[in-house]
Formats: structure tokens, C-alpha cells, sequence
């Protein structure tokens, strides 16, 4: 492993993806505002061209033009991560100085490059569809003080977008509990804010005011933990934090403080009991909006835990019973089976959405819990932790498929949001008649979502079950008690995934049999980004289902990087 | 292997062509669309039939042990997890595919004038190779990607074609079935994951696993370790068996599992019962003898009664419940629990014969179901009812109809020189062996007896309410609205002549395909018993 200082040369080239993000932030705030504004020398006559404010260019007053930047930009950024992920990356470590009581900043491996990887992709093809879904108003008009409102306005929303993008690259990078804290804070605000950015409509100023509240009292919880954790190590480092857990980690303290920051994390992978908020932010929110939050801002909160968990906690549990294994079990039981069930009871398309991703967080959590106990078999010891590296790779690949289907889903919805309504299970009626591609997509959506193969769904999921089974049947079991407890989870599982499959088809049955809601009938309103985004998401849904090895092994590798430190 | 990939390509080309189309434009693409898939599917079975003499017909001469394959193919998808697309024929697998390329173009006669044929016609090929899919895999994982896989088309044969309770009897279908085969792939992915380690064995071994998905070699493990005790243990191997069984069980489907076959019969339209009932329910059966019953030999004797009574049930209470129903689909629907009773019964006297028996069941029901379905939809297709009974005198009024439905309906209560005979006599004599094997009580047979004369029943009373009851002029069915009382048409005719003939075929010369099977499994039991699995003198 490299270390580095901070603003060295190799921080820049490592860090590339999180430059280019800021590059469009300032992009994103002085393009829009270019114009033929200029500038009087005090005291004399003479203007010089300033370039700022006054009537606007053309190009620069376009209502797209912030939208574009936001895409390029985080494209750009997601090619950069993928391009150092194709070689296989070193681990690169940043240290605050080049004093030998330096602290650890960020960690730049393959584990947060993944992760940057389904940050960035999310949001690239969130801001892109979004470009049809924010209206677009004043073209051609006269009045050039809406258009410039409406200008301002997308900027807002692609500026989120990307301080968003770039708080979630910081909780993947951080070393540091206190420099991850930093990051979610900026992803959460983010979130916050563009959950509630339809702020015209109830449900949208309703869904940001609960996100908000619920999202706030989490954070502080989780703040609170970590003010136990640093009272206790003296430090919020993870190494620090690891070291001393091994030594003295039994201690009631740090187990309380873990179980705070575990409550912060758990809300932003909405594990239940704390998800209460999801289904009203993914409803009240514009679809690709909550698609963000269903796949990027997940797969935030999934960092957190898994640091916390692994890095910190994990050596402790070398005996496999350690209490917070058991907790995180138990939530995992409860998350999968209460997602599943409150989502088959709900007829809003984007409620069900969202508590499928309840759902799937169960599943995630389940592979977490894997993770935590594959120690208990003594013989995995030799193995140099391959069993825990199953699961994780499972886990990794899961959260990089997910950003293909559970987005694409949001995103038919927004057509359909475009379109009039998506809030019940009545607005997809006919869309099969309607636009036969679109249901086709959104089938394919539904089924991978359900587990059914060859989609990538099943693929991710499968490899979570064979995760949780490697490490539940240990060596050398001879009968199901023989097993650890967590195959149980494995079962709770296909179980779940089977209960799953009535609401997932219910769509499908909607969408190819009902007839229309009342005026709803003909093709949906146009917009080729938000569909090239979607066909996008089919193809990946499709491919990776039965091509996926080269992300297997991406993240296969990923999760190496993760275990080296072991 | 290019049965699987033809088909599906064929049929996603197709449909692509139409989802192209426009709207407007679907009635003008029927024709050339159902004409297409006609060819395709013809080649098709010329192309099996040609596999079957080159390297089937004289099996028994040539001969092929057991796990040892034909037109063995093997190509890397997931090398990480040991994943392999590999294919390969057996005397197994092979009727079975021959089944599926049988029906496919006697169903698209069949059903010739179904109503969207642009996009029916694609479905049925996608099922078509999804099925062939299932029969020709020897990887778990693509097995499994398989069977799942022929949900799908099913699922929107059911949907887009069905009867009025199509939404519900769709649902039912994949929900009921998804259930079964996910704790089913749990079970597979436990086996896969206990089997003995091989890290850094590449090759058909995971790179990141150390573990195969790879049939053969999986049930060469089994084999082996079967010698000298359990493989994987005991309680495991127990266990295991019944994971994959309680998938394979509700796809057969026995009673209790069999509730979602009735509604998906009746609701399904005629194209999509004859796939079901012909090949379908038979992956529940090949599933069993491709996996439980080849690498659980010890489970299996250990749950051979259970098999048993499972089998004798449905037998029965298929039969029974066939007495008392007035629809004649649902009737039909309920006989194939009844037959698909008669392989479990099979299976579970571990005779070579009786397997022999469940393996020509499998195949000569699939011939004859169809025709039963083909009967159903034609009789819907003319009379707007499946009511046993909305028809009075059919014999003479839609002779032909009369005839197929008459001939179907003998074929199916076994009448000797019909295939469905030939396998119902196997399994009687087989069934007597192991009796007077066991020492048990006579009592055994009283079920099976009853059943045939219960058959015998349903089957000739539901004629006599239909064909030849009533009559002349009189009574033609309501449902009609007064309208002449149409015969069949001559595509239909087509098919059940074709049907009809090939079900005297195999009742005259059962040997066609008995003959492999009849091999299989000779060499199955020989191989376990010199292996000293299975005691000898069965």
C-alpha cells in the first residue's frame, strides 16, 4: 500500500473523479450566469467586457444547459473510476502530513472505487433523465426574467446533484469516522433538499419535511455515537478505533456507541425499524430523485455499515457470537420480512418501489451479518477469510446491479410522472398498449427485481444466498444443526424473494392487461434522455445477467481490497 | 448448442420484427410471422428426429452408461463460480427434447388461427426453447436459469391469451411455482457449496469458489462417496433431497402441490395447455431423475414409501375429483395429476421397470395430454363453453370433433396398443414386483386397480354426456346463440390426425423409445448396484 500527504501530486490523480465533480460544481454556478455584462473602471468611462450577469448568451440561458453539465460531469467522473478500475488499482493511502503521527484520511483502493462507480452511474443517469422531468419553461418566451428563474432554478437541482455525488465519493474514501460523518452530511443535505425540490406540490414539501426531520434526528443519534466512540479511543481513526476494539471492546461504551452509529447508518439504508420515512420521501420525491435514493444513497449507508462493522467491530467477533452479530440478524430478519410484507400491501407504484428497497436492504444486511460470522468455522481460518469475501463480493455486485434496475424502475415511473400520475398502481394500466418498450423495459425491471434469471437481479441475489450459505455450512457439517444460524437467513430469503414476486407481478399484470385510466390513453410524452437512460438500464439488466464476469471479478477484487487489512 | 439458442433467437427476432411493426400493420404480419415459426419449428424437428437416428435409435446396441452424454458440449459464462454452459443428450434428456420439437409445430397447427398470432407464434417458440433449455443443461446454474426461464413465456400465454380468470390463474401459476423452485435453488446452491472443495483446480472448478456447478462431475462425487456411506451426510443428504424434491414435486405436480394446475389449465389458452401438459410437468419429473434421484440414491430409498404414498394420492384423488367435474378442461387438467401419480409410483418401486415405466409415462403423456388439450380447445373454440354437457350429440353433429375427442380420451384411460397403455402396464407389473419384494400386503394394488376403472369412468361417462347423448338437431348448445353447429377446422383436424397417429406409433412400437430408456435405466441400477449403493436382485 502507498501513502500519500493530502494536496500532493498523486492526491490529484487519484482523487481525479472528485476534481472533475468539483470542476462542474463551478461550472454549473458561473456558466449559467455568463453574459454580456460589464464593468465601469471607477471614475472613468470606460466599460470593460466582464463577462457576468447582463442579458445572457443564448446558449447560456438555455433551461438544458445545467443539465448537461451535471451529465457530462458526472459521466466524465464515472468513466475516470471506471478507466482506473480496468487496470486493477493500487491501494493508495492519504495521510494528513508526512509526520509519523499523521492520521489516515481517505483510502483510495477498489473497494471505494466501486462504490464512486454506483455513486456516479446513478446519478449521471438520474440527471440525465431528469432533464425531461423538471419542466422546462419559458423557451421562446418573452420574459426573460422566467426564463432566467427557470434557468436558475435547474441549476439548483443539478448543483445538488453534485455535491450530492461528491459527499457520497467522501463517505467511500474516508478513513476517519469524523471525515465520513462530514461526507453524509453533505450527501444527506443534498438528498434532503431534492427530495423536497418539488416543493409546489404537497407530497413533495410533505416528503422533504419528513426526510428531513427523521434523516436529521438519525444523523444526530449517529453523531452521538460517535462522540461516545472518540470519548472512549481517543480518536475516531478506524485503525485506532479497530486496535483498541480488539483490545477492550467489550466494554459497554464503544457496543453503545456502535449500536448509535449503526441507528444513523440504518436509516440511510432504511433498514426497518428505521425506513419509516423512505416510503413517504420515495413518493413524495420526482422518480429520479428517489431512484437516487434507492440505489446511490443505499449503497452510502452500506459503506458506513460495512466500516463500521468490519473494520471496527470484526475482529472482535472472532468467536462468531458477538452481540452485534446477532442484532444485525435479527434486523436483517425483520428489515427483508416487514419490506416485503408492507409492500404487498401498497397500490402507489413508488411506495412499493420503496419498500422493496426496504426489502433489499434486508437481503444486503443478511449478506452483512455473513460477513460478521464467518469466522465462527475454525477451519475457514486457513482460508485467509475466502468465505467472507464470497459474501462481500456478493454484496458489492449486488449494490452495482441494483443501480440498473431499481433506477430504471423510477424511471419508467417518471415518464408516467410526466405523463399526469404514478401514484397508483392504475397509472401503468395499459402501458403495454401505450408503449410496448416501455412495459417491455419495465417487465424486465419487475423480474430482476424478483430474482427471476437470466436478469441481474437473480445473478446478485443468487450470489448473496451462495454468500450466507458458504459461510452458514461451514466444512464439514453433516446435518442442518451442524450449520451456523445465518443459513437460516439464506432461507428467510428465497422465502421472501418468493413472497416478493406477487407485487413485482402485479405491475406486470397491470401493465398488460388493465386498461388505461380515463384519458390516459396514446403514447406517453416524449424525451429521449430519460429513455435512452432507461434502455440503458434494460441493457445492463440483461447483460450483466448473463455476461457478468468481468463484474464479478471487478468487484471480486473490490472486496479484496477491503480484506487485505484484515 | 444451437436447440436452445435457434428457438430463442428465432423468437425474440420475431418479436422484435413486430414490436417494429406498427400497430396497424399486426393483422398483415400474422400470416408471415405464423408461417415462419412453422418452418422454424419444423427444421427443428427434422433436426431431432436426424439426432435420434444418428445417435438414439440403436443406443441399446451401441449402448451409453450412466452420466455419460451424447453431442456433449461445454463452453465457459462464469468461470469465477464454475459456472459452465454445458449441454449434452442422454436417453433421459433426449425424448424429452424430441417431445418439445414434437409439439411445437402440431401446437402452432393446432392453435393456426389464435387470435395476435404476430406475437403468439415468437411466445410459443421462446417457450419452446426455454424448454428444450431445462432438458439439455448439465449445469445446475443453467438449469436452474432454464426452468425459471420457461415461466416467463407461460406466464404471458396465460396472460395474453387465457380465459376470463386469466389475471388471477397467471399469478397463481408463477407465484405457486417460483416458491417451489426457490427453496429448490436454496437446495441446489447447499449442495453445490458442500460439495469437496478444489481450490485453485480451475478448469470446470470456480475460480473464486473451488466448486462446480457441473452435473456429471457432481454426480461422479455422489457416486463415489455414496459407496461408503452418505454423500454430504446423512441428515444432509436427506435434507437436501427434499429441498429439491418439494420444487420438483410442485411442478409434477403431486396432491397436495397441485392447485395451481387446474386454474392455469383452464385458463390457459389451448397452445399454452398442450406445452404445459405435454412438457412441462415432465421437467418436475426429468428434474427428479437429473439430480435427486442420480446423486441421493440413499435418500431416495430412505424416502421410498413417502414417494409412494405421494404417488398413490395423486393417483387417486386425481381421479376422484376428475368424477365430479362439469368442466371438461378442468376434468383433463385433474387426469394429468392422476397419470403424473402413476411416475411417482414408478419411481418409487426403484425397479428398473418401473422407472422405465415413469420415463415412457412422461413421454406418451406427452403426446397424448396434448391431444387432450387440443380436444378442449377446439371443443371451446366452436362451442364458446368447456361445460361437460353444453354439447349434446356431438357424434353427430361435429363428427370429426366426436372422433379426435373420442380417440383422445380412449388413448388417455390406456387402451392397449395406444403409447399411454404401454406405460400403465409397466407400471403395474413393476408395482407387483416390489409388492411381493417388500412382502407387503396385496392391499397395495386396490388403488391403482380402482383407479383404472375410475378412468374408465370419468373418461367414457363425460363421452356419453357429450358425444352421444341427446342428439339430432335439437339440442345444439346455447352458447351458440342459434347459430349452425360448426365442425372442426381443417388445421385442427391436421393436428389431432398427426397426434392421433403418433400415439398408435408408440402404442404399436413402444420399443421406438422404450428402448433407450429401458437402457438408461438398466445401466442406472447396474451402476449402483456395482457400486454397492443398491442391494443387488431387484
Amino acid at each position: 500500500m502507498e501513502t500519500t500527504q493530502a494536496f500532493s501530486s498523486e492526491f490529484y490523480t487519484a482523487l481525479l473523479p472528485e476534481l472533475m465533480l468539483f470542476a462542474g460544481l463551478l461550472a454549473l454556478i458561473i456558466i449559467p450566469n455568463l453574459g454580456k455584462g460589464t464593468f465601469r473602471i471607477p471614475g472613468t468611462q470606460i466599460r470593460l467586457p466582464w463577462f457576468m450577469g447582463g442579458e445572457r448568451y443564448a446558449l447560456t440561458s438555455n433551461p438544458h444547459l445545467p443539465a448537461w453539465i451535471a451529465t457530462i460531469t458526472l459521466t466524465g467522473a464515472f468513466l475516470a473510476v471506471g478507466d482506473s478500475l480496468r487496470g486493477g488499482i493500487d491501494s493508495l493511502l492519504v495521510m494528513s502530513s508526512d509526520a509519523d503521527e499523521a492520521k489516515e484520511l481517505l483510502m483510495i483502493n477498489g473497494f471505494s472505487r466501486v462504490f464512486e462507480l454506483i455513486f456516479f452511474g446513478a446519478l449521471a443517469l438520474a440527471s440525465f433523465a431528469s432533464m425531461n422531468r423538471l419542466k422546462v419553461e419559458g423557451i421562446g418566451a418573452k420574459l426573460d426574467v422566467e426564463k432566467l428563474y427557470n434557468n436558475r432554478r435547474q441549476a439548483d437541482f443539478y448543483i445538488l446533484m453534485l455535491t450530492c455525488g461528491l459527499g457520497m465519493s467522501v463517505v467511500a474514501l474516508a478513513q476517519d469516522l469524523f471525515v465520513l460523518f462530514i461526507g453524509l452530511e453533505l450527501a444527506s443535505f443534498s438528498t434532503y433538499v431534492l427530495v423536497a425540490f418539488l416543493k409546489e406540490t404537497k407530497a413533495g414539501a410533505e416528503a422533504g419535511m419528513k426526510y428531513f426531520i427523521v434523516g436529521s434526528v438519525a444523523s444526530g443519534v449517529g453523531l452521538y455515537g460517535l462522540s461516545m466512540l472518540y470519548l472512549w479511543a481517543g480518536s475516531l481513526q478506524f485503525d485506532v478505533l479497530a486496535a483498541t476494539f480488539a483490545t477492550s471492546g467489550t466494554e459497554p461504551l464503544p457496543l453503545i456507541g456502535i449500536g448509535f452509529v449503526l441507528v444513523g447508518f440504518g436509516f440511510k439504508v432504511s433498514a426497518a425499524p428505521f425506513h419509516f420515512a423512505a416510503p413517504d420521501a420515495y413518493a413524495g420525491a420526482s422518480s429520479p430523485v428517489a431512484g437516487v435514493l434507492a440505489t446511490a444513497s443505499k449503497a452510502m449507508g452500506m459503506v458506513g455499515l460495512i466500516r463500521m462493522l468490519l473494520i471496527v467491530a470484526a475482529p472482535e467477533s472472532s468467536e462468531g457470537s458477538a452481540v452485534w452479530l446477532v442484532c444485525l440478524g435479527a434486523l436483517a430478519a425483520l428489515t427483508m420480512t416487514w419490506g416485503n410484507l408492507a409492500a404487498l400491501g401498497s397500490t402507489n407504484p413508488k411506495r412499493m418501489l420503496a419498500y422493496s428497497s426496504v426489502a433489499h436492504a434486508g437481503y444486503m444486511l443478511a449478506g452483512l451479518t455473513a460477513v460478521g460470522a464467518w469466522t465462527w468455522d475454525p477451519s475457514f481460518a486457513g482460508q485467509e477469510g475466502e468465505a467472507a469475501l464470497m459474501v462481500l463480493t456478493a454484496l458489492l455486485f449486488h449494490m452495482v446491479v441494483l443501480v440498473a434496475f431499481k433506477l430504471g424502475a423510477f424511471l419508467v415511473l417518471s415518464i408516467l410522472e410526466s405523463d399526469g400520475d404514478a401514484s397508483r398502481l392504475s397509472s401503468l394500466g395499459g402501458l403495454a398498449k401505450r408503449e410496448p418498450l416501455l412495459a417491455f423495459g419495465m417487465f424486465i425491471f419487475m423480474i430482476s427485481l424478483a430474482g427471476v434469471p437470466p436478469m441481474a437481479g437473480f445473478l446478485s441475489k443468487l450470489m448473496v444466498i451462495m454468500g450466507i450459505v458458504n459461510v452458514g455450512v461451514g466444512t464439514g457439517a453433516e446435518s442442518l444443526s451442524d450449520f451456523h444460524w445465518v443459513w437460516w437467513l439464506a432461507l428467510l430469503m428465497v422465502l421472501n424473494s418468493a413472497v416478493s414476486v406477487f407485487y413485482y407481478l402485479r405491475v406486470a399484470v397491470v401493465m398488460f392487461f388493465d386498461a388505461p385510466e380515463e384519458g390516459r390513453e396514446g403514447p406517453l410524452p416524449s424525451g429521449w434522455q430519460v429513455r435512452t437512460s432507461i434502455f440503458a438500464c434494460v441493457l445492463v439488466t440483461i447483460l450483466v445477467g448473463i455476461f457478468g464476469d468481468s463484474i464479478l471479478e471487478m468487484c471480486r477484487s473490490a472486496a479484496e481490497s477491503l480484506t487485505t487489512n484484515w | 448448442m444451437q436447440l436452445v439458442g435457434f428457438p430463442v433467437v428465432a423468437g425474440i427476432v420475431l418479436l422484435a420484427f413486430v414490436a417494429n411493426a406498427k400497430k396497424s400493420a399486426h393483422e398483415k404480419l400474422n400470416n408471415p410471422i405464423r408461417m415462419a415459426s412453422f418452418a422454424f419449428s419444423l427444421g427443428l424437428f427434422a433436426y431431432t428426429t436426424a439426432m435420434f437416428f444418428d445417435a438414439f435409435a440403436d443406443i441399446t446396441t451401441s449402448g451409453l452408461a450412466f452420466n455419460d452424454y451424447k453431442f456433449q458440449d461445454s463452453y465457459e459464462w462464469f468461470p469465477a463460480l464454475g459456472i459452465h454452459w454445458t449441454v449434452g443428450l442422454d436417453a433421459l434428456s433426449f425424448p424429452m427434447v424430441w417431445l418439445t420439437t414434437f409439439l411445437l409445430p402440431v401446437t402452432i397447427i393446432a392453435t393456426w388461427h389464435e387470435k395476435n398470432g404476430a406475437t403468439y407464434f415468437p411466445t410459443l417458440l421462446l417457450m419452446g426453447g426455454a424448454l428444450i433449455g431445462v432438458f439439455v443443461s448439465l449445469d445446475l446454474f443453467m438449469f436452474y436459469v432454464f426452468w425459471e426461464l420457461t415461466l416467463i413465456p407461460m406466464f404471458f400465454l396465460i396472460l395474453n391469451w387465457g380465459g376470463k380468470d386469466r389475471k388471477y390463474a397467471s399469478q397463481k401459476f408463477f407465484i405457486y411455482t417460483f416458491t417451489a423452485s426457490v427453496v429448490m435453488l436454496l437446495g441446489l446452491v447447499t449442495l453445490y457449496l458442500m460439495q469437496p472443495e478444489q481450490i485453485g483446480a480451475g478448469g470446470k472448478y470456480g475460480t473464486m469458489t473451488g466448486r462446480t456447478f457441473d452435473i456429471p462431475t457432481l454426480v461422479e462425487h455422489a457416486t463415489a462417496a455414496n459407496q461408503n456411506g452418505w454423500f454430504l451426510g446423512e441428515s444432509m443428504q436427506k435434507v437436501l433431497f427434499v429441498m429439491l424434491m418439494l420444487g420438483f414435486l410442485v411442478k409434477l405436480p403431486a396432491v397436495p402441490f397441485h392447485t395451481w394446475l387446474p386454474d392455469a389449465h383452464v385458463q390457459a389458452p389451448t397452445g399454452g395447455s398442450m406445452l404445459l401438459a405435454g412438457v412441462m410437468l415432465k421437467m418436475g419429473a426429468y428434474g427428479m431423475f437429473r439430480l435427486p434421484l442420480s446423486m441421493f440414491p440413499h435418500a431416495l430409498q430412505h424416502f421410498q414409501l413417502a414417494l409412494m404414498i405421494f404417488g398413490m394420492v395423486s393417483l387417486v384423488w386425481g381421479a376422484i375429483v376428475c368424477l365430479g367435474q362439469t368442466n371438461l378442461k378442468k376434468m383433463v387438467a385433474y387426469s394429468s395429476v392422476s397419470h403424473m401419480g402413476v411416475i411417482l409410483i414408478g419411481i418409487a418401486t426403484m425397479q428398473p421397470m418401473g422407472w422405465a415405466a415413469a420415463l415412457f409415462m412422461m413421454f406418451a403423456h406427452g403426446i397424448i395430454s396434448p391431444m387432450l388439450f387440443a380436444v378442449c380447445g377446439a371443443f371451446k373454440h366452436h362451442y364458446h363453453s368447456m361445460e361437460i354437457g353444453a354439447m349434446r350429440g356431438m357424434a353427430k353433429h361435429s363428427p370429426w370433433l366426436a372422433t379426435s375427442m373420442m380417440f383422445a380420451w380412449m388413448a388417455s384411460l390406456g387402451l392397449p396398443l395406444l403409447a399411454g397403455f404401454v406405460a400403465e402396464l409397466m407400471m403395474f407389473i413393476a408395482l407387483w414386483y416390489f409388492i411381493d419384494l417388500q412382502g407387503w400386503s396385496v392391499l397395495w394394488m386396490v388403488g391403482p386397480a380402482l383407479v383404472l376403472a375410475l378412468t374408465a369412468a370419468y373418461y367414457l361417462w363425460s363421452m356419453q354426456r357429450t358425444i352421444f347423448e341427446g342428439g339430432d338437431e335439437t339440442q345444439p348448445p346455447a352458447s351458440l346463440n342459434g347459430d349452425v353447429v360448426p365442425d372442426i377446422t381443417n388445421e385442427e383436424k391436421m393436428a389431432m390426425l398427426i397426434l392421433a397417429a403418433f400415439t398408435i406409433l408408440f402404442g404399436v412400437m413402444p420399443w421406438i423409445g422404450l428402448d433407450m430408456m429401458d437402457d438408461y435405466c438398466r445401466t442406472f441400477f447396474e451402476h449402483m448396484i456395482s457400486n454397492g449403493i443398491f442391494k443387488g436382485g431387484a
